[in-house]
């Protein structure tokens, strides 16, 4: 009785194992490792890796990332694919943390890969940047912003396609005090890599109207990301009484803080930051996302350029809706990057795809122009005010 | 002032949650000497239930038996399936171990748990799930400056109430003078005619049948619900636990309101990003000066 008991137990744990265990798993890679003396035999494919967070925080970005990606592929490989062949995605999870990112990595690095996307979140990208950079591959982020991720250590072979938090933050300022007219201002972050970031240049850049006597920032205080009561810190802020309240994290928490924060009976004006605007938002949130400011990039519904509109013609056809976020649309112009990189470098060779990066002119995206900065940042990145009206939809607030 | 008696209620309601889930580790604690780290899996999974409950029966349940009635009955479908899993749980995982030490079975606890999170994720989906708003009620108090919403006011009543009667159940009947019994000492009570088998049944019944009735309240207040949030609930609870003196019924409940409160009077009153270091070292503090936690036996116990 005992072992029936007992493989039943394992039997459970096997299925859960197949079940889950190897999400993205389905296509292997064709290139064999590199050898150092011999250059690698052509192979028939290019082989592109994927990191993405398919589970964990982060799992709706990842599952968007990949069907962004995916639909970016086949526009490619329709059009005739890179150099004459054929492009294939290998997707690794790295389960929107840290410490699985820096596996996932390792994984890409030992299947050879040559040129990967990596990845959403700035936390989880970095360590697998560096073990990309050390190892000499070429990586995309899509949906990290961090400005240190660029500007604290140079990796010669680290892109982005996302633009850089100061930018939001410098467009927040503008926001917050030329349009808003604020006076008494909360910044919350979640003391996070981006989080903090964006907090801490927002302060920076409200620092003239400060020092002119306009401005104030009366709160300046990070939550505990992951919980699910955060009634203490809105208790605390509603004593506060700011005129603007500004959250420069994750939309998991935006959602419960402002749908917390109605319930209590909280009116202040919410600004909620590149990250927040989302499905998941608008699920949990509900009825509470109604008069909020979204500041983003350009979202997927209001892109117009023409490249746009065949990419959201396609994902449209496939999935029947839109990418739920722009994050998962600069993965897709993630992998235009690097394929148009490589049929300008004419190789896969990761220096002179990493030079190519850097030089290129001419390479069109999804999201616009695709130029790199010497530091691997995205050049010419426009940023948006978005209002949630009376229906709960988005529509373009700021400036028209 | 307001402000300080909207933390308190903040505190207690997070609190009330906490001690739920703190019960069924001390009581699982206390007649086991387990620590079951699955526990606050369970809780995950009873929100798991009550929203599928919500969600299948759709406008169904609610509009048959009013927001009240649905919430009702997505509470004690969660009481039933997590009692339910409690003791297929015990059956399949911890009592073909039980006879091995204990150190099997806290790695045959951790396995359960690994096995009941990723088990959700690959039902429910990765993906976070929301309670839909109309299922709980709008309607809110307002004390002059102090708003609280009615459900809130329902949610810590219910609490409170299931731990009062647990208190009851434990301490004051004969029923729970025998649990004791066979917390203190196993062979002793076995040899006074107490039925262990019986203890057990009953501990890892009631233990994870609250912890799943505190994930539907987790649910409906807080409406997002995620495959692996047991594991920040179970560590909160697990530290009110060892806070009041693992094993110790009321020790737990005391423990879990009083770490809501401190949690909520820290971030209100001092900062909100030193909120968990802050906790730890009260925690560390209680345990230098009362090893065996606030409400503690008096003789430490060698694990």
């Amino acid at each position: 009785m005992r072992k029936v008991f007992v493989s039943l137990f394992v039997a459970i744990l096997s299925l859960m194992l197949l079940l889950t265990g190897c999400g993205g798993g389905t296509t292997t890679p064709t290139t064999p490792p590199p050898t150092e003396t011999t250059p690698p035999p052509p192979a028939e494919k290019i082989v592109i890796g994927l990191q993405a967070p398919i589970t964990g925080d982060f799992s709706a970005e990842g599952q968007w990332a990949k069907q962004c990606v995916e639909v970016a592929q086949d526009l490619i490989n329709k059009a005739g694919g890179v150099l004459g062949k054929q492009v294939e995605i290998v997707v690794v999870d790295d389960g929107s943390n840290a410490k699985d990112s820096a596996t996932a990595a390792q994984k890409m690095i030992s299947q050879g890969l040559k040129e990967v996307i990596a990845s959403y979140g700035s936390s989880v990208t970095r360590p697998a940047a560096d073990l990309y950079d050390k190892n000499k591959v070429v990586s995309v982020g899509y949906g990290c912003t961090a400005v240190s991720l660029t500007m604290e250590t140079q990796r010669p072979y680290f892109f982005r396609t996302a633009g850089r938090d100061d930018t939001q933050s410098e467009f927040f300022a503008k926001f917050a005090v030329e349009k808003l007219g604020a006076k008494k201002i909360a910044i919350m972050h979640d003391n996070q890599d981006y989080g903090k970031g964006v907090a801490d240049d927002a302060k920076k850049f409200l620092q003239p109207s400060i020092d002119a006597g306009t401005t104030e920032i009366v709160y300046f205080d990070a939550i505990t990301k992951g919980q699910s009561d955060y009634s203490a810190a809105i208790t605390k802020l509603k004593e506060i009484a700011p005129d603007l309240w500004f959250f420069t994290a994750y939309y998991n928490e935006a959602a419960l803080l402002i749908k917390q924060a109605r319930e209590m009976g909280f009116d202040v004006t919410f600004v909620g930051n590149n990250s927040v605007p989302t499905p998941d938002f608008e699920k949990v949130a509900g009825d509470a996302i109604k008069g909020t400011y979204m500041l983003n990039e350009p979202m997927p519904q209001f892109l117009t350029f023409p490249e746009s509109k065949t990419f959201m013609d396609a994902y449209k056809a496939k999935y029947n809706e839109l990418p739920g976020s722009i994050w998962a649309v600069y993965a897709a112009d993630a992998l235009n990057a690097l394929c148009a990189a490589i049929t300008k470098a004419g190789t896969t060779d990761p220096d002179k795809v990493a030079a190519t990066m850097r030089t290129m002119t001419d390479a069109k995206g999804i999201t616009g122009p695709l130029m790199f900065t010497d530091r691997g940042d995205r050049k010419n990145i426009p940023y948006y005010a978005y209002l949630y009206n009376n229906d709960g939809k988005l529509e373009l607030f700021w400036p028209k | 002032m307001d402000t300080l008696i909207q933390q308190l209620i903040n505190g207690l309601t997070i609190g009330s949650f906490y001690a739920l889930v703190a019960l069924g580790y001390s009581m699982v604690y206390g007649v086991m000497k387990l620590i079951n780290f699955a526990h606050g899996d369970l809780f995950t999974l009873g929100s798991y239930i009550g929203y599928t409950v919500l969600v299948v029966g759709a406008s169904w349940v609610t509009a048959t038996f009013g927001i009240w009635g649905g919430m009702a009955i997505a509470l004690v479908a969660a009481m039933i399936g997590i009692g339910v899993a409690g003791l297929v749980m015990e059956r399949i995982a911890y009592r073909p171990v039980y006879k091995a030490g204990r150190l099997p079975l806290v790695v045959s606890a951790l396995g359960m748990s690994f096995v009941i999170s990723q088990g959700i994720m690959a039902i429910w989906g990765p993906n976070p799930q929301a309670y839909l708003s109309g299922w709980t009620p709008k309607d809110f108090l307002q004390f002059g400056n102090i708003r609280v919403p009615v459900l809130q006011i329902a949610i810590l009543v219910l609490a409170l109430g299931l731990m009062a009667l647990i208190y009851w159940l434990v301490e004051r009947t004969t029923f729970g003078a025998a649990i004791r019994a066979a917390a203190q000492d196993r062979d002793t009570a076995t040899l006074m005619g107490i039925n262990f088998n019986l203890i057990i049944f009953f501990v890892f019944a009631l233990g994870p049948a609250l912890g799943g009735m505190a994930g539907v309240m987790q649910g409906l207040k807080y409406t997002r619900i995620s495959f692996n949030m047991g594991w920040l609930y179970g560590l909160k609870a697990f530290t009110a636990t060892i806070l009041g003196g693992i094993g110790n019924i009321p020790g737990a409940m005391i423990g879990g309101l009083l770490l809501g409160v401190m949690e909520a009077l820290f971030e209100g009153y001092v900062s909100g990003a030193w909120k968990d270091v802050f906790i730890f070292l009260i925690l560390i503090l209680v345990l230098i000066w009362r090893p065996t936690g606030l409400f503690g036996e008096k003789t430490a116990e060698k694990v």
